[in-house]
Parts: C-alpha cells; sequence; structure tokens
C-alpha cells in the first residue's frame, strides 16, 4: 500500500456532551483517561510497527477534548508520535476547549511539539452559548485564543457555529469580528447541523426547537464569506478559511485522497492500494472496549471495507469537489461533469472543476453525482 | 381409497375478506388428519408468499379430506378455498359451481357484510346447502348471538343450524365436519355417463405444465383419454389424473362428484380457462356445463420499467405471469414521458397491484405504474366505434360523437348511522341511488348506479374512512353509459405527460385539474430548478402550481472519519431516486402518477 504521512489520534472524553454533538464523544468518562492513554500508545506503537508509515508530515490530535488530557499525557503520546518519525515541518494540532487554553497547558503543548491549536469556540454571545450548552462564556473564549497566542502559538484556528437558534444575522457577524479581532490565521465555520441521534435532534423532531429555515442559514454563511474574504482570508473548503499558507495540512490530506491512520477509539484509517482501490477501517468505537482490545493486541479495529479502483475514484471525486480551488478528482467522470455544468452546480477549467457559487449550496447533489 | 358417492362431499368455504376462510380451512385440514400437526403452516392452502404475508387468498385452492364422523362412515370432503376479494368474484363463483354445499363464515364482531350477502347470492344460485358459521366468538368485540339473527333475518338460515366457532382457538370444528356430512348433499352425477368436469382453477407448472383444477360432474375421468376443452375446443392428452391431500397425488380416475387435477402437457393456462367443461374427445358430452364466461379485465393501466434497460425482462416476466394468471392481459404501449412498456388489463384494483408486486418481487424489476383507468367506448363522427383503455389515446374532441363508459351495480353495506355519508359520498361519485333495505343489527343495504371510473378512483377508501371501517362493497359490471366527459392534460416542467392525462366527467374537469396540480406539487421533489405544473383542458390551462427549486442540500463536516457515514447517506438517496422516473429534466416518483386516484 501507499506509504503513510498522516496520523489521527482520537480522545473521545469531555467534560459534558454538548446536546448537538455526534462525535464519538463521552462525559463522565475522565476517570478512563490513564488506561486509554497507556491503550492509545499501545496501538500507535503496533500500527508503527506494521504499516508503511512515516515520516508524518500531519498528526491531529482531536476529539472529544484532548485538552482534558495532562500535559504529561500528551508528551506520552508524542513520545511514540516521534518513534514513529516527523517530517521537518510537520504539522501538529491539537483541539482544545476553551476552559482548557491556560498559559500552563499552553506551554506543555508547545514543548511536546504541538504547533497548531484548534479551538471550539462555537459562539460568543450567552444566548448561544447556552442553547449550545457550552460551559465556557464568551470571554473565556476570546481569552483562550489570546493566552494561546501569547504562550506562542502563531497556527490558531477557531471552530464556530453559524445558523444556531435565536442567533440572527447581526449577531453571527459581531461574534465573528471578535474572533477576527483576537488574531486567527484559520478559521472553520459550521452550519448548525441537526443530527437524528442527538439530544438537538429529538428537540426538533418534537418541535420543541424550531431551526432556521435554509434562507437564513445560508445568509449567514455567504456573509460569513464575505467578510472573512475582506480580512484576506482564503476560503478554501466549504467551511473552512485561512490566511495564506495556514490551511490545514490534515485535513487537506483527507480531502486530497491521501491515506491517513487513525488511532483510538472509533477512529477511522484510509489506506490506498497500488491497484487504486481503497481501504477505509474503522476502530471499536466504546472506549472500554477499545481499551480492552488495544491493550490486549496493540489494535482495535472493528470494520473495514475495500473500495474497487472506480468506487474509489467516485469518494475521491465527492470528496475532492469540497476543496473550493478546483479538484483534478472528477476527470474520470465527464458526463457527470457536462450535467453539473449544464445545472450550473460546476465551473471547468481543463481538468480541473470547481464548484460554483449554487454548487457550494447543492454540494452534496454534486458530490452524489460521482457516486457510482 | 375409492369412497362411495353417497359419502362424498363438495364443499366451498365462503365469506366476506379477513372473516376468518382460510384459518377456518387450516382447522379443517388439521382436525381431520389432512395435514400432520408437524407440516402445519399458516394457511397451508395459500401456496404464494404474497397470499400469506398479506393473508389473502388469491387463487382458489382445493383439498381432499377424510373424514371419520359420529355415524362410524368415513367421508370423502373435497374442500375448496376461495379467493375473498371483488376482483376475483367470478373465480368465486366457478368454484361454487363445483360444489354441492358451502361453508358461511361470518365474523363474530363485524357481522354480514357486502360479500357475504353477494357470495350468499351466488351459493343460492348454485343451489349450494348453506352450513352458517359464526366465528371468532372468542374476539372480545364478539357478539355470536346477534350475528346468529342477522343470518336468519338477512339470509333466512334458521338460527338453530348456525354453528359458533373460533378458527383461532378450534372451537367448533367438529360440528362444522357434522353439519357438512349431515346436511351437505352426495353429489347426483352419473359416473357412467359422457364426461362433464368443471374447471374452476388451473396454475402453470414449470415442470408439468398447466395444472387444471376439476370436479367432475358426470362420467370418468381416467389418465390416457384425450381431454376436450368444450368452449375453446382444444384437446389434450392426459398424463395424469390425481387429487390434493394438499400435495398433488395421482389417482387411477376421477369419477362424478371427485375433485381434483388433471395435467396434459398445457403450455398456457388461457387453454384451461376456468369456467370451460372438459369432456372426453372420444365420447363428448352433448352440451358443456352452463355459466361459462370469459374473462374480461375492468382496469387497465401501463407498467413501465424505471430503467428502461429492463424492458425486455418486463416482456419475459410478464409472459411467465400470464402462465398462471388466465386475468392478465398486456400489449405493448409507449409513452412519450416513460419510454417503452405495456398496458395491462386487470380484474380490479387488488389484482392490479398484486400482479405489480409480483414482477417486481418475483422478476427483481422495479416498476412505475400509472393510474389505472377503465375502458371506454368512444363513438366517432364517422360512425365507428373504439374502445378507449389510455386517457392518451382518446381521440380529438372533433372527431368525438359520443364517449360511453362502464356502469356497475355496487352494493354497500353499513351501519345505519353512516348511511348519510355513503349517500353523500355515491352522489358526489355520480351515483345514481337505487334503493335502500333496512336489515337487523342495524345495518342498511344501499344499492347505487355507478361509473366504475368512480369506483377505481379512492372510492373504497373513502368509503371506508368515511364509516370508521364498517361499510363493505361489492359490485358487477352491468353495461355501459353515455357520459359528458372530457381530456385532463398534465405539463410538468412545460412538457405535456402523457401518463398523467386522464378523463373526467366535464363539469368536474376544472376543479380536478386544480386539485391535481396542487397534489402533484406536494409529490413532485424539489429539483435543482423551479417545476412548473399545470393542468389542461383541449389546450387551455385551467391550474398552475410550482415546485420551487431545492434551496440547500451540503454536509458542512467532511473530515476522515465522516467520508464513510457521508457517502453511504448519499448513496442511500441515489438509490431512493432510482424509484423516480426522469420525464424530460424532471424526475417524478411513482406516487405521482398514482396521484389522480385520490383527489378529495
Amino acid at each position: 500500500m501507499e506509504r503513510i504521512h498522516s496520523l489521527y489520534l482520537h480522545v473521545p472524553f469531555c467534560t459534558w456532551v454538548c446536546k448537538y454533538c455526534d462525535f464519538n464523544a463521552y462525559a463522565v468518562l475522565e476517570g478512563l483517561i490513564p488506561a486509554y492513554i497507556d491503550a492509545l500508545a499501545r496501538e500507535i506503537e503496533t500500527a508503527g510497527e506494521a504499516l508503511p508509515i512515516g515520516p508524518l508530515d500531519t498528526v491531529f490530535i482531536g476529539g472529544g477534548t484532548p485538552s482534558l488530557l495532562t500535559t504529561e499525557q500528551v508528551r506520552r503520546l508524542m513520545d511514540r508520535v516521534h518513534r514513529i518519525g516527523l517530517a521537518p515541518g510537520a504539522e501538529i494540532t491539537l483541539e482544545a476547549n476553551p476552559s482548557n487554553v491556560t498559559s500552563e497547558h499552553v506551554d506543555g503543548w508547545l514543548r511536546s511539539g504541538v504547533n497548531r491549536l484548534s479551538v471550539g469556540v462555537q459562539g460568543l454571545q450567552p444566548d448561544a452559548l447556552r442553547f449550545l450548552e457550552r460551559l465556557h462564556s464568551g470571554s473565556d473564549a476570546i481569552a483562550a485564543l489570546r493566552t494561546a497566542r501569547a504562550g506562542g502559538f502563531s497556527n490558531i484556528n477557531a471552530d464556530l457555529l453559524y445558523g444556531v437558534p435565536g442567533v440572527k444575522l447581526a449577531g453571527w457577524l459581531e461574534t465573528l469580528e471578535a474572533v477576527l479581532a483576537a488574531g486567527v490565521q484559520h478559521l472553520s465555520a459550521y452550519e448548525l447541523t441537526v443530527e437524528s441521534k442527538t439530544r438537538l435532534g429529538q428537540e426538533v423532531r418534537t418541535g420543541l426547537v424550531p431551526m432556521p429555515g435554509d434562507d437564513e442559514q445560508l445568509a449567514q454563511y455567504w456573509a460569513a464569506a464575505e467578510r472573512l474574504e475582506t480580512s484576506g482570508y482564503e476560503h478554501y473548503e466549504i467551511s473552512n478559511w485561512s490566511l495564506p499558507g495556514f490551511a490545514c495540512r490534515h485535513n487537506l490530506v483527507a480531502w486530497q485522497y491521501r491515506p491517513y491512520l487513525g488511532c483510538g477509539a472509533g477512529a477511522h484509517s484510509m489506506f490506498r492500494r497500488f491497484d487504486r482501490s481503497t481501504e477505509r477501517r474503522w476502530n471499536i468505537k466504546g472506549p472500554q472496549a477499545y481499551i480492552k482490545q488495544a491493550s490486549a493486541s496493540g489494535h482495535a479495529v472493528a470494520g473495514s471495507e475495500t473500495l474497487s479502483p472506480e468506487r474509489a475514484l467516485g469518494e475521491a471525486a465527492m470528496i475532492g469537489v469540497r476543496l473550493l480551488d478546483g479538484t483534478t478528482a472528477a476527470r474520470g467522470f465527464p458526463v457527470q461533469r457536462t450535467h453539473l455544468v449544464e445545472a450550473g452546480l460546476l465551473a471547468e477549467h481543463d481538468d480541473l472543476v470547481r464548484l460554483t457559487r449554487r454548487g457550494i449550496e447543492l454540494a452534496n447533489q454534486v458530490g452524489a453525482a460521482f457516486l457510482v | 381409497m375409492s369412497t362411495p358417492t353417497r359419502l362424498t362431499r363438495a364443499i366451498s368455504v365462503i365469506a366476506h375478506v379477513d372473516h376468518g376462510k382460510t384459518t377456518l380451512s387450516d382447522r379443517l385440514l388439521e382436525f381431520t388428519g389432512t395435514v400432520a400437526p408437524r407440516d402445519m403452516v399458516e394457511q397451508v392452502l395459500d401456496q404464494l408468499d404474497l397470499e400469506r404475508e398479506r393473508g389473502i387468498t388469491i387463487k382458489a385452492q382445493a383439498v381432499r379430506m377424510l373424514y371419520k364422523a359420529d355415524d362410524g362412515q368415513t367421508y370423502q370432503i373435497n374442500l375448496i378455498d376461495t379467493p375473498g376479494h371483488v376482483d376475483f368474484s367470478y373465480e368465486v363463483s366457478r368454484a361454487l359451481a363445483a360444489c354441492d354445499g358451502a361453508i358461511l363464515v361470518v365474523d363474530a364482531s363485524q357481522g354480514i357484510e357486502a360479500q357475504t350477502l353477494a357470495n350468499v347470492h351466488q351459493a343460492l344460485e348454485h343451489n349450494l346447502k348453506i352450513v352458517p358459521v359464526v366465528n371468532k366468538i372468542d374476539l372480545p368485540q364478539a357478539d355470536p348471538e346477534l350475528v346468529r339473527e342477522e343470518i336468519e333475518k338477512v339470509i333466512g338460515l334458521p338460527a338453530e343450524s348456525v354453528i359458533f366457532a373460533s378458527a383461532r382457538q378450534g372451537i367448533g370444528t367438529k360440528e362444522i365436519l357434522e353439519a357438512v356430512v349431515r346436511e351437505v348433499p352426495p353429489p347426483t352425477g352419473d359416473p357412467a355417463a359422457p364426461l362433464r368436469a368443471l374447471i374452476f382453477d388451473a396454475k402453470f407448472d414449470a415442470y408439468r405444465g398447466v395444472v387444471t383444477y376439476v370436479r367432475v360432474l358426470e362420467g370418468t375421468l381416467r389418465k390416457g383419454v384425450r381431454a376436450q376443452m368444450m368452449q375453446t375446443g382444444k384437446s389434450f392428452e392426459v398424463d395424469e389424473v390425481g387429487i390434493f391431500r394438499p400435495e398433488r397425488t395421482p389417482v387411477d380416475d376421477l369419477s362424478a362428484g371427485e375433485v381434483g387435477y388433471l395435467i396434459a402437457n398445457i403450455r398456457n393456462v388461457r387453454d384451461s380457462r376456468v369456467g370451460d367443461t372438459v369432456t372426453d374427445a372420444a365420447r363428448p358430452a352433448s352440451a358443456p356445463l352452463p355459466g361459462y364466461r370469459h374473462v374480461t379485465p375492468m382496469v387497465f393501466a401501463g407498467l413501465f420499467p424505471t430503467d428502461t434497460e429492463q424492458y425486455q425482462q418486463l416482456k419475459e416476466a410478464l409472459e411467465k405471469l400470464q402462465l398462471n394468471d388466465a386475468a392478465l392481459v398486456y400489449e405493448p404501449e409507449t409513452s412519450a414521458a416513460l419510454g417503452f412498456g405495456f398496458r395491462c388489463g386487470f380484474l380490479g384494483l387488488l389484482h392490479m397491484e398484486i400482479v405489480q408486486e409480483r414482477l417486481e418481487r418475483e422478476f427483481n424489476l422495479t416498476l412505475l405504474g400509472t393510474a389505472p383507468t377503465v375502458e371506454y367506448r368512444v363513438r366517432l363522427r364517422n360512425g365507428e366505434e373504439v374502445p378507449v383503455d389510455n386517457p392518451d389515446h382518446l381521440p380529438s374532441p372533433s372527431e368525438i360523437e359520443s364517449i360511453s363508459e362502464p356502469i356497475v351495480l355496487a352494493t354497500i353495506v353499513v351501519p345505519s348511522v353512516y348511511v348519510g355519508n355513503m349517500m353523500q359520498l355515491s352522489q358526489e361519485r355520480r351515483g345514481q341511488y337505487l334503493n335502500t333495505v333496512y336489515e337487523p343489527g342495524d345495518r342498511v343495504v344501499l344499492t347505487y348506479r355507478m361509473p366504475l371510473a368512480e369506483i377505481i378512483h379512492d372510492y373504497y377508501d373513502q368509503l371506508k374512512s368515511r364509516s370508521k371501517g364498517y361499510a363493505s362493497l361489492d359490485y358487477e359490471l352491468v353495461g355501459f353509459e353515455e357520459a359528458n366527459l372530457v381530456k385532463l392534460d398534465v405539463l410538468v416542467g412545460g412538457s405535456p405527460v402523457d401518463a398523467l392525462s386522464m378523463i373526467v366527467d366535464r363539469t368536474k374537469a376544472q376543479q380536478q385539474g386544480r386539485r391535481l396540480a396542487e397534489k402533484l406539487k406536494t409529490l413532485i421533489p424539489r429539483q435543482l430548478f423551479e417545476v412548473p405544473i399545470q393542468a389542461a383542458i383541449g389546450g387551455k390551462i385551467v391550474a398552475r402550481e410550482t415546485v420551487p427549486a431545492m434551496r440547500k442540500d451540503v454536509t458542512a463536516k467532511c473530515y476522515g472519519g465522516d467520508v464513510t457515514r457521508k457517502r453511504k447517506l448519499l448513496e442511500k438517496q441515489k438509490e431512493g431516486k432510482k424509484r423516480l422516473k426522469r420525464v424530460g429534466n424532471v424526475e417524478i416518483p411513482q406516487e405521482a402518477f398514482m396521484a389522480v386516484l385520490s383527489l378529495d
């Protein structure tokens, strides 16, 4: 298989699982963290031996809330990562909850090699934070961004949510303004998505919570896009913006259809075989089962699927079109391309296709067209 | 194995749909040891998967049981299980013609319903001795006494003769069998006379060809004779005769009064028509048995493969299905909107549903069915008369002198509180009121003359919903009548969709057009662009609605761990789209083609 240069580590613990979240995250299981770190370290080690991996260009420690780990625990994980080998200038991201961004933590993270911090701001307005069940305040979040910067991080991302019930366009733009003022190099703005299995999903289903309509959500999206562009941020993926040179390299690996290894509970891996087929694997989701399995055997794969070269091509195009500079991944689909261009969803430049404005709004229609 | 004629009985079980006919048959089979308890599955006689799943009987079945009665004698009881639905009433009538008696099953909680009456009338026409049974007496809402009284007053059978039973619990089974051997007369035919055997069903067996179900009324049917079908004139060498126990069991002969089957290398059920008389070509009977009727379809609809490449498969599937279903007719049809398909004729809506479901299930096809319509008779200005079973084929108004439509006599049985609702509904549906009869048990029998077209358009569902499920319906075709009809066209995205055309009453056409457009708006999913829907009469637009363009369909987060889930989601949506038919640029779901059926 193709050599792997990207590693994702999953930390499935949170102090509180917010009602809209459908990630693999668990509250009140924090007591499991030490055993979990042992198991995860073991899994990284085993994978490092068994797979063609390294030197690593990107590492992403995500969750859950990785900032709940002690700096010592982060260091232990990074030790294992170092043993696989890091490429010069590797991007090493850690996701943090604003409540955990203290100068001590920042110092510890930097020392263990983390050089990109992704802060889960989500919102700043009290109503929005209450609705989203965030335990930090707006000023906590801004303070977190400042602390990270002051402590030495020069590559910081803020995660934001728009389309939150009760937050109008003006309120959303104020939030955006404040985050920009705090000085971030990267910004992810996600539409608040109602996932059916979450508590929010249930509240929306039962009519308890009315969600903003499509027009309102799109208005907030495009207003943000315009505002960010004014400040020199490049809109490089549907929900992501960065100053030049600060696009998230780890996520680009997935969008450009390059392989990565995922370790930890519920983590997904993607491998590319030399025959152009793709293998996807995923780990056991539950932390306790994961710990048991990974500590015993060094791996915790729960399932996998292999996509034929043809289907892999379609999947690559489905993901690739999310990159707004365009992608060559849709090369093999002339019929679909023509149809989508005629429908005004795609623009074509030689081998490259790019979503139009309308194409962004209907990106799933575009992506689905390439699935065979 | 041979039983003297005086100990032979031939009976059928008749009932309104769902009153427990098939379950009772199961009990009889069990009680007489015809089916060993370990082989007992529910609905033994229903052989199609679809029959078991839906709990209905589509094909008639026959079985021979041996019953040792209290008088010490062992009787041979031939039981014919019949379909209960009005679509198959001709099959029922032929099955009854093959019997000497009938067990009438009435649900203790529902009482007498429309098909109970229709079946009783048929049974009486055939001079059958009726053994009345009140079934489901174990249900909490059962009122057996009231139903017994109803049977006496409505049908005229003495209350003392009514047997209380619960087929589910096996109560009353023995009493029913005793009544059968006591009450139902033995057959009277002469085994030495020239052969006359009535065909009451036929099914296709992939290995043996057509298996013809017969009751010998006179003479004896032997293996090796040349069987002649008296209506079609065709003759076949009989390879095998046998009885059902319940599986096919060959015997040497079937003599007068006996029920069984014959196999004669017949390749198509059309050559073995229900109602036809089998005789011996070497010594033919002088006249066929009475009552033969050529089965004619009552409703017509187009069936199209959603994937145009499945046309050939659909053709082959129809050919195979037709081998087993003499009532199904079809011919190729081309629709500008839907491409190549077949115009099919059915006995009724249930028959249509069953055929479509069997085609999809047994032949792995994905089909699109257009709204069913009746066959109109159109008199042209030039004096010619043409049948029209497809609204799109209606000649232009300038050529038409008049249009006639099929009329039925509809019998509705309903509790008296709903009479007003039933009358209103029937009036709305161009019904012509004929008669009201009040029956005991607070039951009313209404009769109407109605266009069949109105009945197939949602009438039955409305009947049920406006009577809280209590009304029941039976109908029979009585003829054709001239009517003031006009063609309503539908344009989707600016192009006419021939498969959505309908023929409607002129006075209601504009209103129907508006309702149809409104309804289609809710059924056609949003597309990438705005889709106008228009209804037109003779080129004049009478209604317009617009399906707005799809506004937003984008996943906010798609990272490494989300890809599989997202791909599967999109694949699933795509799979769902296969059930849509692309007409021009617009994807139209199956339900849209049925929209014309429920415009109220």
